[in-house]
């Protein structure tokens, strides 16, 4: 690579990326840091003296409730995509090219629409007399139309949607390179179809679930329009709460403080992450 | 509500990268408060174009305005009553150059010159409305619904919807007690809480985003509404009633404002003087439902539009009314923590 890359392109790549993670991640985070440990200002939002109020807030029983109850719906959420992508990234690593393409795009589209626009569209899909309701009245499964929107369900049934893609794209890409030696040798060495799965399959493609439950669990933590449109302003989400403080409430160091405890939840997810493509690496050598 | 917050930046992300001469004007206004004919004929009269962004709430809409930076140059904010003599105080706002405003004195007499900005220096009325009750009458049985307190009621049970609005819903909570809805006592404000902790299992939805959805959808039956929802709601759902409950209704008057950082303050105040035409008046209220304090206007108003009560209230409705007032950062901060509670709460 040296030999072919120019040194002034290679100092101009160094500099925008080393300028974007100063300036664009750095700096804003150093930002929050800084805001949750001052004090709440009625007039001008942040002042002196620091202190660590905010972060005492934060064990008020009221939000540990927030936060237990977010940790919930979130790993709901999780779980579910879990259980619907882990086949799904399967079946698409199993059928031919041709189809894998076709299938990855369709998985990708829905992105193409505001994922707002899309949450609203599942509102009508839902609401007492939406599209599924009217539904499974007509081919007579229910006569009272189901409340399901405005319910802790519908924010999960939200979740999942707007985030399973996150889950089958890191999956799909360890079933890829799921080498099918590995299957046939595991076979050939006696193993069944539930062996081979729980002690060959599974440990391999564990990167990718971790990658998965990453990419899912925390920004479903933090989606506060879910439970704003679906939930009917109640489920909160940390998100919510953090949206609150900032627009609401007014109080920037307690919504600094809470978004902390999310970026530090995910660098404790990313750490576990490592350490599991550690340990799977050594296994495999 | 965000929805169209989100097309209002985009908008205004779109504007921001043409380099084109148009003069535009920022119009930062609550989700559907003002028709899109209105917006049309002013370009088209002026030449002036129009990104309209929206809010929810008087919060949402301060927090941006506050921070005065280009990402909220707007031109012109709609605040409500005590939001107004809150961004006076704090010297958000940029004075009216009444020299420049034709049509003032159409407004109601009533309604200008108030303790919340005396001699209207910077602000002019531009709707005023209330938050009472809305019901179903479709779907409800028994007893007529006359009261705030008869949403306490276990025959509504998951079919309440209450306004996404902490001073609102926390008015009612307050009224039902018999204490004023702008309280600042702690142990009333306290008080309140407890009362709406307990209506609390019968509320299926908060929304100020279009208080008149959840009763369209068939998702609530009773609950609050604001008097213009009500009215737009009816046309579609003849059985939706607007009522003004016994314990008073809670009344507002919103008011244009130039916040500080405007970019083109003039063609705020084009725009304050082309509403207040007794025509462009008439033409919103009539739209939206929303009383007009525009005297002139109201002479327009076809009747069914002047005798809707929902609209325009008569004394008796008024017993008891409460207009929203400035209640101070304090007691700000102790209904915040009560309404936060209110909603965790399941």
């Amino acid at each position: 690579m040296h030999s072919i890359m120019q040194q002034p392109f290679k100092n101009a790549v160094l500099i925008l990326v080393w300028g974007w993670l100063l300036f664009l991640v750095l700096a804003p985070n150093l930002l929050v840091v800084g805001a949750s440990v001052m004090t709440r200002d009625p007039v001008s939002f942040l002042s002196l003296p620091l202190n660590l109020d905010a972060y005492r807030q934060l064990f008020d029983p009221l939000y540990l409730d927030v936060f237990l109850h977010s940790l919930y719906m979130a790993a709901m959420t999780t779980l579910v995509c879990l259980l619907i992508g882990y086949p799904f990234a399967w079946a698409l690593s199993k059928v031919g090219k041709q189809r894998q393409l076709v299938l990855i795009f369709l998985l990708i589209v829905p992105f193409w629409t505001n994922s707002l626009v899309r949450t609203y569209a599942l509102k009508l899909i839902l609401a007492t007399n939406g599209l599924l309701n009217s539904a499974l009245m007509s081919i007579g499964l229910i006569d009272e139309p189901l409340q399901l929107l405005y319910t802790e369900g519908a924010v999960i049934i939200g979740l999942v949607y707007l985030l399973l893609p996150f889950m089958i794209l890191p999956l799909y890409s360890v079933f890829e390179d799921l080498k099918q030696e590995l299957l046939l040798a595991s076979h050939d060495l006696g193993a069944g179809r539930l062996s081979t799965f729980v002690h060959v399959i599974v440990p391999l493609t564990l990167p990718g679930v971790l990658a998965g439950v990453m990419l899912v669990l925390l920004p479903a933590m933090g989606l506060f329009f879910v439970p704003d449109i679906l939930g009917g302003s109640r489920n909160l989400l940390v998100g919510n709460v953090i949206k609150n403080q900032f627009l609401d409430a007014r109080n920037w160091p307690f919504g600094a403080a809470a978004s902390i405890v999310l970026t530090v939840t995910m660098a404790f997810l990313m750490f576990a992450h490592r350490l599991s493509k550690r340990r799977i690496g050594e296994e495999g050598a | 509500m965000k929805k169209l917050a989100l097309a209002g930046l985009l908008a205004v992300g779109l504007t921001g990268c043409s380099s084109e001469e148009p003069q535009v004007l920022n119009l930062y206004n609550w989700s559907e408060y003002m028709p899109q004919e209105v917006l049309d004929r002013f370009t088209e009269e002026t030449g002036i174009q129009v990104v309209y962004t929206t809010y929810d709430s008087n919060e949402a809409m301060y927090a941006r305005l506050k921070l005065l930076d280009d990402s909220a140059a707007y031109d012109l904010a709609v605040p409500s009553t005590y939001y107004v003599s809150k961004m006076r105080q704090e010297d958000l706002l940029l004075p009216i150059d009444r020299s420049k405003i034709e049509g003032f004195d159409n407004l109601d007499p009533e309604l200008v010159n108030l303790d919340i900005d005396p001699e209207n220096q910077f602000s002019v009325p531009y709707l005023w409305g209330t938050t009472g009750l809305a019901v179903d009458t479709a779907d409800i049985e028994g007893e007529p619904v006359t009261a705030w307190e008869d949403l306490w009621e276990d025959r509504f049970d998951g079919r309440v919807m209450l306004t996404n609005d902490m001073r609102e819903v926390f008015h009612v909570g307050l009224r039902v007690l018999g204490y004023s809805g702008n309280s600042t006592n702690p142990d009333e404000i306290e008080a309140a809480y407890e009362k709406l902790a307990e209506l609390m299992p019968s509320v299926r939805t908060f929304n100020s985003d279009a208080p008149r959805m959840p009763y369209l959808e068939g998702e609530a039956d009773v609950g609050m509404i604001w008097n213009g929802e009500a009215v737009m709601g009816k046309d579609t759902m003849e059985s939706l009633e607007y009522v003004y409950p016994e314990e008073g209704i809670i009344a507002w008057l919103d008011s244009f404002v130039i916040p500080k950082n405007a970019k083109n303050p003039e063609a705020a105040h084009q725009f304050i003087s082309f509403v207040l035409q007794p025509e462009i008046s008439a033409l919103i209220s009539e739209e939206i439902g929303y009383a007009t304090p525009n005297l002139a206007a109201r002479d327009l108003l076809p009747d069914e539009v002047a005798n809707n009560r929902a609209s325009y209230p008569n004394a008796t409705d008024m017993i008891n009314a409460e207009f929203q007032t400035d209640i101070g950062d304090d007691a700000l901060q102790v209904y915040a923590k009560y309404w936060e509670m209110l909603k965790s709460g399941r």
